[in-house]
């Protein structure tokens, strides 16, 4: 059984897209990236899981748990932290931890501290005079103190110095080898690329990928580049020339930048028939992978403000 | 119920409430020691401006100028417009306060992303309001209670017959704090939902005081939550106003309800 599981969840605003059948399996003790560019829909999902929203169709569930009956339930093990975090102005760090452990039910002091002190955040200080920064601390703090099972954190990062940064993906290294659940959602593929073992990709309120990141790099093909030989001309006809599977993607002057979702072997024998000086040939790294992603999310947008 | 909601609700209302609260003893109190006597001196008087009669006649719904010192004197201190006003003014309050109060500062994800049901929610926030009432309504009990303690004996209200008009003016408190509470579950926006109640509140204060003095507005003063708070039958009778309770009971009832229903079923989520 998945900790998350969702089947053809759908989430509309009216007649807003939100989510569209969205599909997603998170095991226990995963790290999971959920990943999208703004307004793909990663925040609607976690809401519906969370129980904020209902889903106007599909399954979803948590611990085996229904997320809209059982909501409550499903948060006594669950920790989140929301994208945009907002939390009472008038409380203190140390009044906050006491709060959400009367809310709990259970005793958040000592273990908060230690959050705290990992974090060096002041729990004396009040919200309203709390920067952004220690504010993200605090939520996150409010979110890992009772040590939940799964923890949601919507763009936890945001806000933290690179320091902290590397403090949060390090802790929660160490809670998912304790066999907690991690559910990251993030707009910025190098933060997930560094902790995450598994991602989904959200692009316009549907999973366009889920699965590790190898196989993510897999289904990206290779990047070819090469350098003609000086000496030798590009024919005119190369376009028409190269094999099916590969695509040119840019050519200046000498250089030619190709896109292969072709295997290797299969592409070596067209490669010794040219006159290549110089060759380079790769898988794509994750962010010009994921920036595709982007484009074509961008692109769809401004087609759409066209029409 | 939830606790750590309850102290939640609580600690963000107390401020409030007890300002509140203290202005309606503090009025209450010097309503209770100044009235009598004014009332006193009214009656000996031979003549009264006819304005000036008719609008205590208004506010208070029968003839100023017959009946006791006491009576008189404590019905106008419990339905003066400023001690409804200050008590409307902390149910729009206390009440407006979830969810459109969350949602508009964006406390909602958070707090809903806590082991809370909406249910438990709910009833948490209805409990602060009961608490809250209780507050405000014993403070302006007690603020009479201090300020009859300067006045001759026998200026004094009966007090059974004013814990009468304290559970008929707590249905008042409820009847605002429940519309306001189903403003604000049908709401994102706390403004809003204030200036719903507020309509209301003010629209009933409205035909109260224009009904005696306009015919047309005698046939919609039914509408005025009002029109089922009359201290003055009670002071004077020690009779429960079984009707009035009950209309102010079942509206405030079905308001309540009514947003539980919808709070249990609308989204909750920051904008």
């Amino acid at each position: 059984m998945g900790i998350i599981e969702t089947d053809q969840l759908t989430y509309r605003y009216g007649s807003r897209r939100g989510i569209d059948a969205v599909g997603l399996r998170v095991h226990e003790g995963a790290l999971y990236g959920f990943l999208g560019p703004n307004g793909a829909g990663k925040t609607t999902t976690i809401r519906v899981l969370l129980g904020f929203l209902h889903g106007s169709t599909g399954m979803a569930r948590v611990f085996g748990l229904d997320c809209w009956t059982q909501s409550a339930r499903i948060k006594q093990d669950l920790g989140y932290v929301p994208g945009d975090l907002r939390l009472w102005p008038w409380l203190t760090g140390q009044s906050a931890l006491n709060m959400v452990g009367a809310i709990r039910g259970r005793e958040l002091a000592t273990p908060g501290r230690q959050l705290a002190d990992m974090f060096e955040l002041d729990l004396s200080v009040k919200v309203r005079r709390m920067s952004k920064g220690m504010r993200q601390k605090l939520g996150l703090i409010l979110a890992m103190a009772h040590d939940p099972k799964l923890l949601i954190l919507d763009e936890p990062s945001s806000g933290l110095d690179p320091l902290m940064q590397d403090r949060l993906l390090e802790y929660l290294r160490t809670v998912a080898r304790r066999g907690r659940t991690v559910f990251f959602s993030s707009h910025t593929l190098s933060e997930v690329e560094r902790l995450c073992d598994r991602l989904a990709i959200i692009r316009q309120g549907r999973i366009v990928f889920d699965g590790p990141l190898d196989d993510l790099r897999r289904q990206a093909g290779h990047e070819v580049r090469l350098r003609w030989n000086p000496a030798r001309e590009i024919p005119a006809d190369f376009d028409r020339s190269i094999p099916a599977g590969v695509r040119l993607v840019s050519r200046d002057g000498l250089d030619v930048h190709l896109h292969s979702s072709v295997e290797v072997v299969t592409l070596l024998p067209w490669l010794g028939t040219l006159p290549i000086d110089d060759l380079a040939l790769g898988r794509p790294d994750l962010e010009s992978i994921f920036r595709a992603f982007y484009q074509t999310d961008a692109q769809s947008a401004e087609n759409g403000g066209r029409r | 119920m939830n606790l750590g909601l309850i102290i939640r609700a609580l600690r963000e209302m107390l401020p409030t409430t007890a300002l509140i609260a203290g202005m309606l003893g503090l009025i209450s109190g010097l309503l209770a020691y100044a009235l009598p006597a004014v009332q006193a001196r009214f009656l000996q008087r031979s003549f009264i401006p006819p304005g000036l009669q008719q609008m205590r006649n208004v506010m208070l719904g029968v003839d100023s100028a017959t009946g006791g010192v006491a009576d008189i004197a404590f019905s106008i201190a419990w339905s003066h417009p400023v001690v409804l006003i200050l008590l409307c003014a902390q149910a729009i309050i206390v009440c407006t306060r979830v969810p459109a109060g969350e949602i508009e500062r964006g406390t909602i994800d958070i707090l809903m992303g806590l082991p809370v049901s909406r249910r438990q929610l709910f009833l948490s926030e209805s409990l602060a309001w009961v608490v809250s009432g209780g507050l405000v309504l014993g403070a302006i009990y007690g603020g009479s209670f201090i300020g009859a303690m300067f006045i001759r004996p026998e200026y004094r209200p009966d007090w059974s017959n004013l814990a009468m008009v304290l559970v008929n003016l707590g249905l008042v408190y409820a009847l605002v704090g429940a519309l306001a509470l189903l403003a604000a579950t049908l709401s994102d926006r706390r403004g809003r939902a204030v200036l719903f109640v507020l309509v209301i509140a003010v629209g009933s204060l409205l035909v109260n005081f224009l009904q005696l003095l306009w015919e047309p507005a005698k046939h919609v003063s039914f509408l005025s939550f009002l029109h089922y708070y009359r201290p003055i039958g009670m002071l004077q009778k020690g009779a429960w106003p079984w009707r009035d309770l009950a209309v102010l009971g079942s509206g405030t009832l079905v308001a309540w309800v009514a947003s539980g229903i919808i709070l249990s079923r609308r989204p909750l989520t920051t904008l």
